[in-house]
């Protein structure tokens, strides 16, 4: 295991193990775990905790999630860290992992955060016009009109910027 | 066509100059190749830059069928929410519900009766084969076997016969869900698949005779799309996509899940690397979901298809009668749903793709926080310019169809 200094805090979630790291050094901390051969990223998101009351205090409103897995051993370990700030910020690490290229495009368009030092940092899977990020707990569910329906008045009617 | 000019050569096919010469003397020519290019599979943009005929430079556009599933499950309750995860591969809908059913019982802490493991290891292993063979249907018609399409349409239709009957959808069926399945097997879905176990292996047997020997198809994907076993890893590519580059790595045996460890079964792959390797490792995966399902018809456990907690599924409808307690779950679920302890669980399973993943997370109410899904799809796209490369661009047809994305996976 990586050096303690990295960790937050660890613990066991519906039988995953995982590890907090904090946001500078996470980055760091995952270089550490591939060179252990954590060498699979299989998934990176986020997830907005906006008025979660299932803790007292969260950390920061984004909790950036890293789920790695070891190819060999079958490990698998999930690495959290909470960000905050609008845009919220965090080093990509689509150099350690390729796959996390789209991944992190995906969660800049989804949630708006900012992955310094990403290559292409654009939007992927909403048109590039897009105002707004979709998955954020403050962008409402059906917040723009049916195009072609009544209701639609002009061809884009953005949401408020969340 | 001047220099600035943009001309459209067919269908979904616009061209652009770039003004950088290539090898050959040439000037390298940006082709915009789809969204609606029947042969993308869905609709998969690629901006590629030729030289002459050769693919230099090739980037995946996505999102034209993204759908917001993720946000539709946050505002859904927990068992509302198995509807859409149907939705995102849309030719492997109980996979998705297992993930997802996966993930949602690991968070519960419940453990579902074995026979309703054998029924989900059954219905997935007949969705692996429906997947399959509209990849091999389609995957013939663009390679130039057009008749590929007849025949494998044919079984498929009747394994989504077997869906209508066991669960009254023939596509989306949302059999598999947290806590058991929708309803038990009837006589008629094993009558049906007591046949279909017969007769798969002889039918497999004919796709091979048009295809595996087949001169034009030999040389439209032998050595075509290579991707050797060292960069597949790295891009993180999995499911036929790995094992066609000889890695052997399969989540059913690695890492088993709903009683797959008790199933004898192999895992194909193939040291081609190549559009043909993929093409023999799903033809090989075919005969062995028949053999799983084989073994799975003939050890169908007895006893009940869901987990006995009221507090996650409703009580049978009898009890509904004789039962004030009854009453209140039945109100309760019908009109809150459950809660879900805090806390969050990942839960992978392997579709016809690769690795299909749901990742939730939960607030503790009745309605999901947050559901990720880990699309194979969406991860298999990205070697898709590493095995393009310095290819001609009637091969990269090949490419796309070997690499079998479901583009409504990918966008999710």
């Amino acid at each position: 295991m990586i050096a303690d200094s990295l960790i937050v805090e660890r613990g066991i979630s519906a039988g995953d193990a995982w590890i907090t790291v904090s946001p500078e050094t996470a980055h760091d901390a995952l270089a550490a775990l591939k060179g252990e051969g954590y060498r699979l990223l299989v998934f990176l998101t986020c997830v907005d905790h906006l008025a979660d009351s299932s803790r007292p205090k969260w950390p920061g409103r984004y909790e950036m999630v890293y789920q790695l897995r070891n190819m060999d051993s079958l490990e698998q370990l999930r690495v959290r860290a909470f960000v905050d700030g609008d845009p919220p910020h965090v080093d990509s690490v689509a150099d350690l992992f390729p796959p996390a290229n789209w991944d992190e495009r995906e969660t800049y368009d989804m949630f708006g955060v900012i992955f310094n030092g990403h290559p292409d940092l654009t939007r992927i899977l909403m048109p590039d016009d897009w105002v707004g990020h979709p998955l954020r707990r403050d962008y409402p569910v059906g917040g723009e009109t049916v195009e072609f329906s009544e209701e639609h008045e002009s061809w884009q009617t953005a949401p408020e910027k969340a | 066509m001047s220099d600035s000019e943009t001309g459209t050569i067919g269908q979904g096919v616009t061209v652009q100059r770039t003004g950088e010469h290539g090898a050959f003397g040439g000037e390298l020519l940006t082709v915009n190749f789809g969204p609606h290019h029947p042969s993308t599979h869905g609709v998969l943009r690629l901006i590629v830059d030729l030289d002459g005929e050769q693919v230099k430079r090739l980037t995946p556009v996505i999102g034209y069928l993204h759908t917001g599933i993720e946000k539709q499950a946050e505002a859904l309750r927990w068992q509302q929410a198995v509807v859409v995860t149907d939705r995102h591969d849309y030719l492997s809908p109980p996979i998705n519900n297992l993930a997802y059913a996966l993930a949602v019982e690991k968070l519960l802490g419940v453990d579902v009766p074995p026979r309703a493991d054998a029924l989900r290891v059954i219905m997935c292993e007949l969705t692996r084969i429906a997947s399959h063979l509209v990849w091999l249907g389609t995957s013939g018609i663009e390679l130039g076997a057009s008749t590929m399409l007849m025949y494998c349409f044919r079984e498929r239709d009747t394994i989504l016969d077997m869906n209508e009957e066991i669960s009254g959808f023939r596509m989306h069926t949302s059999y598999i869900r947290p806590g058991g399945v929708m309803a038990d097997a009837t006589p008629r879905f094993m009558d049906m698949l007591d046949k279909f176990c017969d007769k798969m292996p002889g039918n497999v047997d004919e796709y091979e005779a048009l295809l595996t020997m087949n001169p034009i198809f030999r040389s439209r994907t032998i050595g075509i799309g290579r991707l050797p076993a060292e960069d597949a890893k790295v891009l993180g590519a999995t499911g036929p996509m790995l094992r066609g580059s000889g890695v052997k790595w399969d989540l059913r045996k690695n890492m088993p899940y709903s009683g797959y460890e008790n199933y004898d079964f192999e895992v194909p792959t193939s040291d081609l690397c190549d559009c043909y390797g993929r093409y023999l490792v799903r033809i090989k995966e075919m005969r062995e979901s028949v053999r799983i399902l084989r073994q799975a018809l003939d050890r169908l456990p007895d006893g009940p298809i869901n987990v006995d907690d009221r507090k996650v599924l409703p009580p049978p409808r009898e009890e509904l009668e004789t039962s004030m307690e009854a009453v209140i779950h039945h109100f309760k679920l019908f009109t809150e749903g459950y809660s879900v302890p805090a806390g969050d669980a990942y839960a992978a399973v392997e579709s016809g793709r690769g690795e299909n993943g749901c990742y939730v997370v939960s607030d503790g109410t009745h309605k999901p926080r947050r559901v990720k899904f880990r699309a194979a799809s969406f991860v298999n796209l990205q070697p898709l310019e590493r095995m393009a490369m310095n290819h001609m661009v009637a091969d990269m047809v090949a490419i796309i169809g070997t690499a079998d994305t479901v583009l409504g996976d990918c966008d999710r």
